[in-house]
This record gives C-alpha cells, structure tokens and sequence, in this order.
C-alpha cells in the first residue's frame, strides 16, 4: 500500500529529515516501509530556457552547440534534435537530474565538446509521448521556472508499506491512521480535522426531510453495522487535480468527482465506502441479508457470479445490488447523468467476507480493509468526510433528510489494567511512568493513574482485534520507545544439565556409521509421493486416508508409506550418472491409523548400486556392524521366507534367495534384499541394486546403555585349529558355524570361516577355524588333539565331512 | 707394532668398502679376527714384549678388534636391507594408483548439507543448555494453530497456505511452533528447548520456495525474562552460527503467538551494514521472527502467564544453508541427485 507524505503532512508536522531516515524510524516503530519513491524530482531540477544560438558541431553532420539562457545565466550544450530554432522555449536539464531509467547527467564531452547537460523530449520528462523532439513551450511562458511550477504539479514522496505487516492493524489501512503513527513516532501533533465542530458544520446540512432510502438489516447476516445517507442535485464531473494526483499516487485510477471522493474517503480514514445511484435502487429500501439458493449476481466487472446461502448481500426491494464488503453491482454505479445518490457505510464480519472473497477468487480494497475487522464506530465519520467532499465538489448537492442506520452495535470501551512495573520488566528498561502515559496517550489511548497501576482506555479503532491484553499495550510502549533503545542483557538462568534425547542420539550414530563407515552419502527425498510412484513400484499401499485435499501435483498428493518407491526412483536417477553409488535416507513414513489418524515410523534406508557386482555383501557388512554399535540384541537371519512387515505380501522387489532379515527382540524391523530384476526393470535400472531398511522407531527413546564391561587379558596363550570340510554348494556358510554351536566345551572361544573354494558344480570347500584357550593354564598337546578332533567330529556329523586331500 | 696394528685398521677400512655381499663379508671378518687371522698372527707375534707393551698393545688390539665387529655388523645390516629391497622392488605396486586417482563411480561420502547445519546449530544450542525436541509431521488442528493463538478465524490462517487431510481436522506442520506447543504441555517451566524439523507449505516452486523445508524453533521460558533478555540472547546465538560478530535490531512484527513480536534484522555480513545489494543498500537484512510468547500460548500449554515469560523465535534452515554453501536452487535440497549431495564431502 502506497502512503503518501504529502497527504500525511495536512495531519502532521514531519520533522526535517530525509525521506529514508523518516522511513528506517517508521520501520522500526510501526511497519515495514519497503520503498521510498519519489515522484516530480525531475520536473523540479529541469527549467524551461531559450535557445539563444546554434552552431554545428566541429565533429558531426547531425549535432548542435546549442547556446540558451534562463534569463540569468548563458549555457552552451551539445544537442541532436532536428526541431532546434532560435528564440524557441526549450526544458533544459542541468547535470545532476536523474532520468527515469535512472542516469545522471555528469559532465561529459560529446565528439570532444565539453556539453554542460541536456536539452529534453516530452517523455524524457516523462510528461508526455513526443519523442520527435524537444518538447517546446508557448512564447509567453517565463524563463528559468521549472516543469513542475510551469505545470503545477508539486513532488510527493510516497512510501511503499508491506502489507503483511499491518494485518493486524485496521487503523493503518487510512492516511489518517498512518499519521497518528507518524504524529507518536516522532513526537508531534496529531492536527484534529474532525472534532465537535466539524460534525456540527456537516450535521448542519441536513435536512427534515424523510429519507428516500431506508435500511433493514437482518440480524443473522454478516453486518456489524450499517450507515446511509440520500443527496440530491448532484452533478458528475471530474475531480480536482489534487485528489486526482493524491488518488493516482496511491495506485488509483481518477473516474468521476463521486467515485473519487468514496475511493479518496477510503484511502483517509481506511472505511471503504460505497456510493451509488438511487435510481437503480428498487422500493427505496436497503435490505441486507444472506443470499437465497441459487442465487446470480453481476458484479462490477461484469463477471456473473454463483453466491452460495451463507454469503451476505446487499439488496434493495426487489433483489441483490452488491456483495456484501467485496463489490457492487454491475447496475449500481454512478452514471454521467447521475444527479440522486446514496451514500452507505457498513462494516462486516471479516471472516465472513473474506470466506466468500476467497471462494469468488475476487479481492478487492475493499475486502482488503473488511478482513482485518474494522470499527463500527468510524461509520458516521466515514458518511460526514463523503459529504464535505461531495460539498466541496458540488456546492449544490443537497443531503435529503439525515442519517438513516440499522443493526450499529453497542459499544463499550475496552479498558485494560496493567502495571507500570511490569511494563519495564517485560521491556528489560526503566521507563519512567509518565513516558508511558504520554506514549499511551499519543496513540489516544486513555489513562488513569493509580499509583503503579494504569488503567488504559483502548479507542475504538484499536480494540476490534488488535488490542486485547497487557503485553499489546507493553508492545505500544516497547515500539515507540524504540527496541534499539533497549540494552541487551543475558537472562538469569538456573543451571541444568541437558543431553541429546535418547532417539536423537540413536539417529546422529546411524548417520555418523552410514558416512563414516557405510561410506555413503545422505540424502533426502520428499515425504509426500503420488499413486503412480507407488503403482511402479508394486506397492499395494496407497494410503489413501492420507491425501492431501490441496496437493501441488498427483506426483507428491499424499504421505509416502515406505521410503521404497522414493528410493527406487532416485537411484533410477543417479544410475544414469554414476557406475556405482551408495546412499541412505533417515527419513519419515507415514501410515494411517484408525485410532490417531496418522502414525510415524522413522526409518533408515540404505541404497548400494554397482554397475556389475552385487554390491549385498557390502551392505550387509555395513548393516550389521551398524547394528553392533547400536547397543541392541539383534539377529540376522538367513534363509528368511515370512513376512516382513516392513514389505507388502509377496512384493516382486524382494529377491528369491539374496534377503537376509533383522530381527530385534524377537521382531522383524528390517531387512536387506538385492533388489529383483522385475522391479529394476520397470524403473530403467541397469545393474545390481541392494536396499536396505531399518526401522527402529519402537527402540528410539529406549536408553541406549553402554554395556561393555572389562574382562582380565588372558594370561596363557590360545591354540587355533584349521580344518576344511566340503559341503554342497548352496550351503550357507553361517550353517557351519552354527553346527559348531552344537560342541560344547567352555575352551572353545570361537569359530569363524577362513575360506570358501568351488569344488565342482556342487561342492565347495569351506575352512573353518577354531580358537581355543584356558584361562587358568596353557592347554596340553594331548588336550588340544582331542578337541580337534571333537571338531572334526562334530562338523562330519553336521555333514560336513573332512576334505581328503 | 703399533704401526702394524694402525696399518691393519686402514687395510680392513678399505677392505670392507670393496666387499658386495654377505659371503664376502663373512670372510673378510674370518681373515680379519679368524683364529688364523691377521690380528692373531700379529698379536702371536708379540708373545716376547714386555709386559708393559703387552698392556697397552692388547688394549689397542681390543679396540682394533671391536672396531672391526662393528664396521662389519653396520655392513651386514646393509647389506642385508640392499637384498630386501631388491626382492621389495620385485613386487613393486603403484601407490599413486589412490582413490582421488581411481574411478570407483561415486566415492565420495557425507551428510546431507541441511543435517550438517542443523546438527551445527543443534550443537550450539545443547551448548547453551537448550533440550531438542520433535514432534509429527501430520499435525492437529489444535496443535498448528489453536494453541499458538491462532483460532479459526484468523487471517494469519489465510497467510499460511496449509496442506489439509480429507478429514480437515489433520495437516501437515506448516511450522515448526507445534514443537513449541507441544514442548510446553510436557514440561515445567523453568525451561528451554529447539525444536528442528521439516515444515510443509502448499507454495507454487521456484528457486526460493519449496513444498517442504526446514525450520528450527526455539523458545526460552522462566521468570522475568525480557525483551533486553531477548536481544542479549539473539546476538550471542547468531555471532556463534555466523563465527563472527553479529549486530542485531528488532522491528515490529505480527505473528500470533508472540506479543510483542518482531522481526529481526542482522547488519549485512557482506558489507557490514554500509549498504550493497545483498541488503538492498538498507545495510541490513531481514533474518527470523522472534518475540515474547503470547500469554494466550502460555496458557495453552499449561504455564501461568502471570507467573512465567519467555520469548520464542524461528529460523529458516534451509536459507542458512542455502547461505553459507551459495546454493541457488532450493529445490535440490529433496531431490535426492547425488551430483548435489556429493559436493557435501565429510572427507
């Protein structure tokens, strides 16, 4: 919204400062001013001069030395206009006017001659199309005044507001209420332009007639008050050119005397207003009520419009005339024949006309005023300012009657109590109590003192939202005052010991194994997936409780049930780049729920891909040694053909045989699968591709206890034991392993598979190594003969015979 | 005498210098300190001298003799590592064959630049006694906006786009003040925690805006905290995020929750507030919204606003990071393209 200083100046004395120190102090203490513009600079720098000689330039066939005066001084430029004639009245801009495309003119030689500034067209002035030539002025007019005195335009300076940071302020939506700002910010009067006596010069003007309009308004509709007013003998024709130019300044378009003053009207005191033709009204009746069934109307704009029961309208005997706080009808406008007007003032209920101005897609000043809940009690206002304009325009016009009103709220002050004190406190500074008042105050806020306490009047414009408690009124004092004037201090704190929570610490340890050990990189994907990702996916979940109503696309319309889908599509991505990669995701799924509509499960998903070599045994590798630092009893299991509930039923993804399960207590929570060509496939991924995932959510807050715990070194040294057993090809090895379980004998520390060669087809050789040892002794020669071959034993009778060499 | 002992000592020097391998070696010792050897033969000869020249010969001998054993250990010892090498340089491997050199497809490894700010900045915060908490994705109505003070009719539910469930009761976090919110129900005051976390927006996309980002909430609550407390604070913590000294001001701002609110402005950190075009020449830039938490917020959460303030802030993650690594593009931050993460190097 566009402020215009020039028009808060006929309320304020601003202090001599230039316009962006005024605008920094005004940012600081109300709103964000986000521009400075300053309109007529250059109208005031360029003069109008008279060319006095003309050669030609030593160095060019189509360049003048132009010699002019301003009646004092004589100047010589270097000019290139074909209309160049002595005598002629010409604008000269002197070095230093910036041009609207921003350049300066700097001394400077054109083709070696030193020009002294520039001769001007009528756009370079930008007060008009001819770009043939100079713009030359009549014979009569006077040297050296410049454009803008030559054409009585004076320069304003405008400020642009950021909207946003006044929607909670109805009162700064006027030039009036701006002023009031300004007048506290900076310490200066508020001038009163509208007190007793200006009511009663307007009240004087009205007559004993009776209304030719009346107002009906029905209780259960969205108005919160509504004011008219009936003039006759009106007569259209244009504004003055001071409204005109205050009117375009602030981005409107000047039409007619009358919906400039209601346009002008809204811009002073931030009331939106409407004024019409009583000739389209129908039964001299104004009726405000919701809209029937199926109702059609026509706005301004000439669109038809579908109003739904709940809107409101603004309907004369016979039907709709404008929406209620959003636009008038096409019919209703002021016409050049219009003599009869009404005037109405009325507020509304800002949710309700904004949830129709939303549903029409139609926002226009007006709603934009409405939805920020303006006062009722500026109504009457509103109509007197429409009529002094209106007077001033048309000495002639004539109000018909008075006021006619309906459904104006009571009113009571809303009065706050709060504590000098508590003030400073909350601010962090001693403000002396009568600085608080005299702020309150030159906000018009009314106070009385009782010692410490202060009981606080809030006006009327200031109480329909914005102001409701003691810390609004300590905000009023803090801005004015000023926060740059508020000393920092650190705050007196109680010493208490904090710690990462127990799942935070779990998902900085997975992330740290996954980089440092994993050796992958993190990634992130969105959590929001669309049915199609999941149909190529095979995932039957489409989690449909879990659409968006308002999705930005059906590529990302609802919450991802797995992080599969999303992984598969991205490293069908970065397979087209890299040979081979290694990724993973700490990432949320979601998964309806009948009883708490949603549930979360943070899970990690770990994607390795290579060109040719399957990379699983590098995933498992880094699985499982994640899932030792993790501090949880966890199994892996081989050969796993259930369910994991972390998969759908029979997904295709998962391979036939390359799938190992995690178990934790008992409880499938992830797992690791080469991913199956099938799927590969169909996302156009050429090469070996393994994922992984972790759901630990239900171990999170669990406390991850350090449960390591020293064990003497061994005193007497351990004997290893190598022996190779064959076995068929398709045996896992770990089976091995476990069949050495079965031998128990406390000197047995461990076993573990040194090597595995292929026989034939089927038959491989697998070498196994024991350790054994004695804590006490150092095992006998005889000892350890007899458990060697208690291992050679134990693993022919788990099939494994010894390989005859 | 003595001269012959003298002569011997130069003859082994030279000997030994002339001697290429071990075998050599051990003969030039055998002829040296053998029991045919030369220093035998001449110590043999001596068996008539006088006692005294006996004395002072035999200790020159010994010398003579240790002499020898050392020069002829150091020889072996070098010979012997000559020999090694020479097997070593058999097996010779090209150690500039190294990963940096080596195409392994994608090798490098790292976080994710928005984890590595905010575990940087979680860290600061668990420095100056903050706890970090979370909380879902999918939210309540209540939580998003009743209990921040914003109720149903409220226009700053117009200036947040929020993406909503069929059951128009759910949604999806449009900040991350829901931590705020819930952070309060569980916990007596006095207390301070962060809460970071993915936030949700229905934004059209460009370079600046993204669907789903990241916000870091922060709310400090106790007894007589101020705005003088604020401003203290704000300062110390951005100087420690930016590693360098960070002037702040506060300005009015409308946020719901907070009253008095503000938004805070950092002096420009790349001109130092003389004005460019990072800051549009203001010399300042416009950074978080912060405030002192509405008593209304309070009394949602169970904390008796006449008894307890606080103050309560936001920070745009994803604009730090965007900051501090000069990335153009918002929307890579999700994309899951490896090109982008694996600028990120952890080594």
């Amino acid at each position: 919204m566009y402020i215009s200083i020039d028009w808060i100046k006929d309320y304020v004395e601003l202090p001599d400062l230039p316009p962006e120190e005024l605008a920094v102090r005004f940012t600081m203490a109300t709103c964000e001013v986000e521009e400075v513009k300053t309109t007529g600079e250059l109208q005031e720098k360029v003069r109008i001069v008279e060319v006095t000689g003309i050669e030609d330039h030593p160095d060019s066939d189509h360049l003048h030395l132009v010699k002019f005066t301003d009646g004092k001084d004589s100047r010589e430029v270097v000019c290139g206009a074909p209309n160049v004639v002595i005598g002629e009245k010409v604008p000269y801009a002197p070095l230093g006017t910036t041009f609207a495309e921003g350049f300066t003119l700097v001394p400077k030689k054109i083709r070696g001659v030193m020009s002294e500034g520039m001769l001007c067209s009528e756009t370079e002035l930008e007060i008009g199309d001819d770009d043939s030539g100079l713009k030359i002025f009549p014979e009569d007019t006077p040297l050296g005044i410049s454009i803008a005195e030559y054409l009585g335009e004076k320069g304003d300076i405008l400020f642009d507001i950021d909207n946003k940071s006044i929607t909670h302020r109805p009162d700064l939506w006027g030039h009036y209420g701006m002023a009031r700002e300004f007048a506290a910010v900076f310490h200066k009067e508020l001038k009163n332009p509208f007190g007793p006596e200006w009511e009663k010069k307007v009240q004087s003007w009205f007559s004993n007639e009776n209304p030719p309009v009346t107002i009906e308004v029905e209780k259960d509709s969205a108005n919160l008050g509504f004011k008219g007013l009936s003039m006759d003998n009106i007569t259209i024709k244009s504004s003055p050119k001071w409204m005109q130019d205050r009117l375009t300044a602030c981005g409107m378009r000047p039409i007619n005397n009358i919906v400039d003053i209601s346009n002008y009207v809204m811009l002073e005191l931030g009331i939106p207003n409407h004024i019409f033709d009583r000739e389209t009204n129908r039964g001299g009746k104004i009726i405000v009520k919701r809209a029937g069934e199926n109702m059609k109307f026509t706005t301004l704009d000439e669109v038809e419009r579908d109003m739904i029961p709940s809107d409101t309208m603004v309907c004369d005997a016979e039907g709709p005339a404008s929406i209620a706080g959003i636009m008038g009808g096409l019919h209703s406008g002021i016409a050049d024949t219009t003599s009869r007007i009404f005037l109405e003032a009325a507020n509304w209920v800002d949710a309700e006309v904004r949830r129709t101005s939303t549903r029409l897609g139609l926002r226009t000043d007006a709603l934009q005023r409405y939805e920020k809940s303006l006062d009722s009690q500026m109504l009457e206002k509103t109509l007197y300012r429409l009529v002094e304009l209106i007077k001033e325009s048309c000495p002639e016009a004539a109000v018909v009657g008075g006021i006619v009103e309906d459904n104006m709220p009571e009113y009571t002050p809303l009065v706050i109590t709060i504590s000098a004190g508590r003030v400073c406190q909350v601010l962090g500074k001693d403000i002396p109590q009568a600085e608080v008042v005299r702020i309150l105050e030159s906000l018009d806020f009314a106070i009385a003192q009782d010692e410490d306490s202060l009981t606080v009047t809030v006006p009327s414009y200031r109480s329909t939202k914005d102001i409701e408690c003691e810390a609004d009124i300590i905000e009023e004092i803090g801005r004015i005052i000023g926060y740059d004037n508020i000393t920092p201090a650190s705050p007196m704190n109680a010493i208490t010991a904090v710690r990462l929570s127990e799942a935070l610490q779990m998902s900085r340890k997975i992330k740290d194994y996954m980089v440092y050990s994993g050796k992958s990189l993190e990634i992130m994907t969105y959590p929001m997936v669309g049915e199609k990702l999941l149909d190529k996916a095979f995932w039957p979940e489409k989690n449909e409780k879990l659409v968006l109503l308002n999705a930005m696309s059906p590529e990302s319309d609802r919450m991802r049930p797995s992080m599969i889908p999303s992984m598969l599509n991205t490293a069908s991505l970065n397979q087209k780049t890299w040979s081979s990669f290694r990724m993973f995701e700490m990432g949320r799924v979601y998964r309806q729920d009948e009883k708490e509509f949603s549930k979360e499960r943070y899970q990690l998903a770990v994607v390795f891909y290579d060109k040719k070599k399957s990379p699983f045994l590098q995933v498992s590798d880094t699985i499982e040694g994640l899932m030792n630092s993790l501090n949880l009893p966890y199994r892996i299991i081989t050969g796993y053909n259930k369910q994991n509930p972390l998969l759908p039923e029979k997904w295709p993804g998962r391979h036939p045989s390359d799938y190992l399960d995690i178990q934790v207590m008992g409880r499938s929570c992830g797992f690791i699968t080469s991913v199956h060509p099938l799927v590969c496939r169909r996302f156009k991924i050429k090469g070996q591709l393994v994922m992984a995932i972790l759901d630990l959510t239900d171990f999170q807050d669990k406390k991850m206890k350090d449960k390591t715990r020293y064990k003497p070194l061994a005193k007497f040294p351990s004997s290893t034991f190598d022996c190779t057993v064959v076995a068929e090809s398709r045996t896992p090895v770990e089976d091995v392993v476990k069949a050495m379980g079965r031998m128990k004998m406390k000197e047995l520390d461990w076993v573990k598979i040194v090597d595995v060669f292929q026989l034939s087809d089927d038959q491989k050789t697998i070498t196994v190594r024991t350790s054994f040892s004695d804590p006490d002794k150092t095992l006998s020669g005889d000892f350890i003969r007899e458990a060697e071959d208690k291992v050679v034993e134990t693993l022919k009778k788990a099939g494994f015979p010894l390989k005859m060499s | 005498m003595k001269q012959n002992l003298e002569d011997l000592k130069n003859e082994f020097a030279h000997a030994l210098e002339t001697v290429k391998n071990r075998s050599e070696l051990v003969n030039l010792k055998a002829d040296f300190l053998g029991k045919k050897g030369k220093l035998n033969s001449i110590l043999k000869s001596l068996k008539d001298a006088s006692p005294e020249v006996k004395k002072s010969l035999g200790m020159k001998s010994n010398q003579l003799k240790e002499a020898v054993l050392a020069g002829v250990e150091k020889k072996m010892t070098h010979l012997e590592l000559s020999e090694i090498n020479e097997g070593l340089m058999k097996n010779w491997q090209d150690v500039s064959f190294r990963g940096s050199v080596r195409d392994n497809g994608l090798s490098a490894v790292g976080y994710h630049p928005v984890s590595i700010i905010q575990r940087e900045i979680e860290d600061i915060f668990l420095s100056m006694g903050f706890e970090i908490l979370d909380g879902p994705h999918i939210e309540d109505d209540y939580h998003n906006f009743e209990a921040l003070n914003i109720p149903d009719t409220h226009p700053a539910r117009d200036m947040q786009d929020t993406f909503w469930f069929s059951d128009m009761q759910h949604l999806l976090r449009t900040h991350t003040s829901c931590i705020q919110a819930r952070g309060m129900e569980t916990r007596k005051p006095p207390f301070k925690f962060i809460g970071p976390g993915k936030v949700f927006r229905c934004e059209a996309t460009d370079a600046s805006h993204e669907a789903a980002f990241h916000q870091l909430e922060g709310m400090m609550v106790g007894k007589d905290i101020s705005v003088a407390n604020l401003i203290y604070f704000m300062k110390t913590l951005l100087s420690e995020i930016f590693q360098k000294e960070v002037n702040v001001r506060l300005r009015p701002g409308f946020f719901p929750f907070v009253e008095p609110g503000f938004e805070l402005d950092i002096e420009c950190l790349i001109c130092g507030g003389k004005g460019c075009s990072v800051c549009k020449q203001s010399g300042w830039v416009e950074l978080l919204p912060c405030g002192m938490v509405h008593p209304n917020v309070l009394k949602s959460g169970g904390v008796d606003p006449e008894e307890y303030n606080g103050f309560a802030f936001g920070l745009g993650l994803d604009r730090l990071v965007m900051m501090r690594y000069g990335i153009d593009d918002i929307r890579h931050l999700h994309s899951g393209n490896l090109s982008f993460v694996s600028q990120f190097k952890a080594y």
